[in-house]
């Protein structure tokens, strides 16, 4: 796999804060690509930078070898950007809308023809082709915005926060979408600070804080490296001294650092082992007569690696 | 632009012209009816002539403030509505992105325009108006909403927000209209010398400061000095006209300033000069005198091809500005046009 972003040392100064400070980080191609942080960590100046829309105070960013700052006109070529917020240009048809962009590109009349009714399509937008932009729902003017940015089949996608605001559904719509634009050989870069979201869907993930890259990695390698520290919730159909024993036994296991009853039937176990010792501790319950209704981590993987990684006085995570 | 809207504000606005456009017949035809001892045709040319003013004016007004309204929010409003990164994100370069600003919001400007030109032509019915004055007319209100069309849009890129944009260009405008008038009257007064006191006329104004303003090379275009002498009902124009125009601007001075019956008609010598020759018509001048100074080529006629030019050339400079200024990474943009082939470790 060869790597098709890469920053090194990357720096945005403004007047009086630092908004990057020395960033790096290198995106294979095929990939999606997660960038977390919590809410002011530089992920949406990284993205305009490499969108071109910033100019970095020092450093490097290229995008499939083009540098953002000496060749912006190749990098617009190879680069879908759909910001956090946007707008939408009034008294424009949907159609209109991808073909103003279609232009904008330098496509041909054919080609745009050809490519508007393919995106609406695979946007679930063609049975709203002739309506008025303003008229769309939130998420389908997400989608809109993303069919925008995929006008000219750019290699590259940076998509800042593409899920915030939308309702469960969209969000799911959404990440169906980008799996099928994985599929289709397109490397995304995606934001966020919402991390379940991600989880699912990234292969690789930047965890971004005051500017700087924490962790970088696979999912499953940073959580690797990361695990003790995990949290199980048991639910078992007990009460009093049968839970009182439960918990007992759970503490008696090797892995489990603590464990302590949380409401009438739930023990919470700080757990240091990894997939396979928390797969053995359940098997070794069941054995062993403990009647376990629901055996899981308590909360995203992700979302512990991210309150591990990033500093408590800065965290603010969305939970939804 | 899109839907009924546009066209109802098109023929609102002809409708207002047309109605504007009758008044001032009326009161000019009232103002001949009252026996006024001159033969009719001279009196339809008469009218013909003041109808011609009072609508070249209004549209000037119009297009004054109307076309720097048009540009003003084309880029904030994209900044404010968000839409310019996606826009800016995209390979068009940002002189065509404000070219295409500028040329969207005036093709409307323009139609208003255009389709006041039959309307105007009503004047050709009186007589007294040439064509080509019409059309010199025309180019100066074309090349003026170019002008301050692209005014409104280099505020728009040069400042954040709608509402400051706005202002700035409101005060442009002002600047623009009001301001070089007033500084034709400080000059006149201030830049007086003994000599000019004596000769009772006002002090040598540098021509310049005219060029800017639409109204005065309207004024100069649209002659009705033989007009002044004979009738009252023009009168202001006739002040305007001989303060800013013929008396006291470019190198040579003349005219007596707004004495009684206004200045003496000016002939264009072909050099661009202007030069004013005393022409006695108030004295009973035999009616081909008058004819010849009605004819319009009499006219002072040497202020409108500098405003045109002016803002020709201010139109550019303004769009480059505006280029500059639509995103933080696209400034001289020239220098970074070199193109650098992939590298090969990374491709």
């Amino acid at each position: 796999m060869s790597v098709i972003v890469h920053t090194e040392g990357l720096v945005k100064r403004y007047a009086s804060t630092v908004a990057v400070a020395g960033l790096d980080l290198s995106v294979e191609a095929g990939e999606i690509f997660g960038i977390v942080g919590p809410n002011g960590a530089g992920k949406s100046t990284t993205l305009k930078i490499l969108a071109t829309l910033l100019q970095p105070s020092s450093g490097v960013a290229e995008i499939a070898g083009w540098s953002v700052t000496r060749n912006p006109d190749q990098v617009r070529h190879v680069l879908g950007f759909m910001p956090d917020v946007f707008g939408v240009y009034d008294d424009m048809k949907v159609w209109e809308y991808l073909d103003f962009f279609g232009r904008c590109y330098g496509l041909s009349a054919a080609a745009r023809r050809r490519t508007i009714a393919d995106l609406l399509e695979l946007v679930d937008l063609a049975d709203r082709r002739d309506d008025y932009v303003q008229t769309l729902s939130r998420g389908m003017e997400q989608r809109l915005c993303l069919a925008h940015a995929l006008v000219h089949d750019p290699q590259v996608l940076l998509l800042d926060e593409p899920a915030s605001g939308l309702d469960p559904r969209a969000r799911v719509e959404l990440r169906e979408l980008l799996r099928e634009l994985r599929s289709l050989g397109k490397t995304i870069l995606i934001s966020s600070h919402i991390l379940p979201e991600l989880e699912e869907l990234c292969t690789g993930v930047a965890i971004i804080d005051r500017g700087q890259v924490l962790a970088q990695g696979r999912v499953s390698d940073i959580e690797r490296r990361l695990r003790f520290g995990a949290v199980l919730r048991v639910r078992v159909l007990a009460v009093g001294e049968d839970l009182e024993a439960a918990r007992v036994r759970f503490a008696a296991d090797p892995d489990v650092a603590s464990a302590e009853i949380l409401d009438d039937d739930t023990i919470e176990l700080g757990f240091r082992g990894d997939d396979a010792s928390s797969a053995r501790l359940l098997a070794q319950a069941v054995r062993d007569g403990v009647p376990v209704v629901t055996f899981a981590r308590a909360a995203s993987d992700l979302e512990e690696l991210f309150l591990q990684v990033t500093a408590p006085d800065r965290v603010s995570v969305d939970v939804t | 632009m899109r839907g009924r809207r546009a066209f109802a504000i098109l023929t609102i606005y002809l409708l207002l012209l047309a109605g504007f456009a009758w008044m001032v017949q009326l009161m000019m035809a009232r103002s001949y009816s009252t026996g006024f001892g001159t033969s009719a045709t001279y009196a339809t040319a008469a009218i013909g002539q003041g109808i011609f003013v009072a609508l070249i004016m209004l549209e000037t007004l119009l297009v004054v403030f109307l076309s720097p309204m048009a540009t003003v929010g084309s880029i904030s409003l994209e900044r404010e509505k968000q839409t310019l990164e996606m826009l800016t994100a995209t390979p068009i370069t940002s002189f065509s992105i404000v070219l295409g600003k500028l040329l969207s919001a005036l093709v409307y400007i323009w139609l208003l325009i255009a389709a006041s030109i039959p309307l105007t032509a009503v004047v050709f019915v009186f007589g007294g108006v040439a064509p080509e004055d019409l059309a010199r007319s025309y180019l100066v209100l074309i090349a003026t909403a170019l002008g301050l069309g692209s005014f409104g849009l280099c505020c728009s890129s040069l400042v954040k927000r709608t509402q400051a944009a706005t202002a700035l260009a409101i005060f442009g405008v002002l600047a623009v209209s009001l301001g070089s008038l007033f500084l034709i009257v400080f000059w006149q007064s201030v830049g007086e010398t003994e000599n000019d006191r004596q000769a009772g006329r006002r002090g040598s104004t540098p021509e310049i400061l005219t060029y800017l303003n639409p109204f005065v090379a309207q004024a100069d275009i649209a002659p009705v000095d033989a007009l002044c002498v004979f009738d009252s009902s023009l009168s202001e124009y006739c002040r305007f006209r001989s303060r800013f125009v013929s008396d006291g601007i470019g190198i040579f001075n003349g005219g007596k300033g707004d004495t009684i019956g206004g200045p003496a008609p000016a002939f264009n010598t072909g050099g661009g000069a202007v030069v004013p020759v005393e022409v006695p018509i108030a004295q009973a001048a035999p009616l081909g005198a008058i004819a010849d100074v009605m004819a319009f080529g009499a006219a002072t006629d040497s202020i409108w091809q500098k405003t045109v030019t002016s803002w020709l050339i201010l139109s550019v400079v303004f769009l480059l500005i505006s280029s500059q200024f639509v995103s933080p990474t696209r400034r001289l943009h020239i220098r970074r046009r070199r193109t650098r082939k992939p590298s090969p470790e990374v491709a």
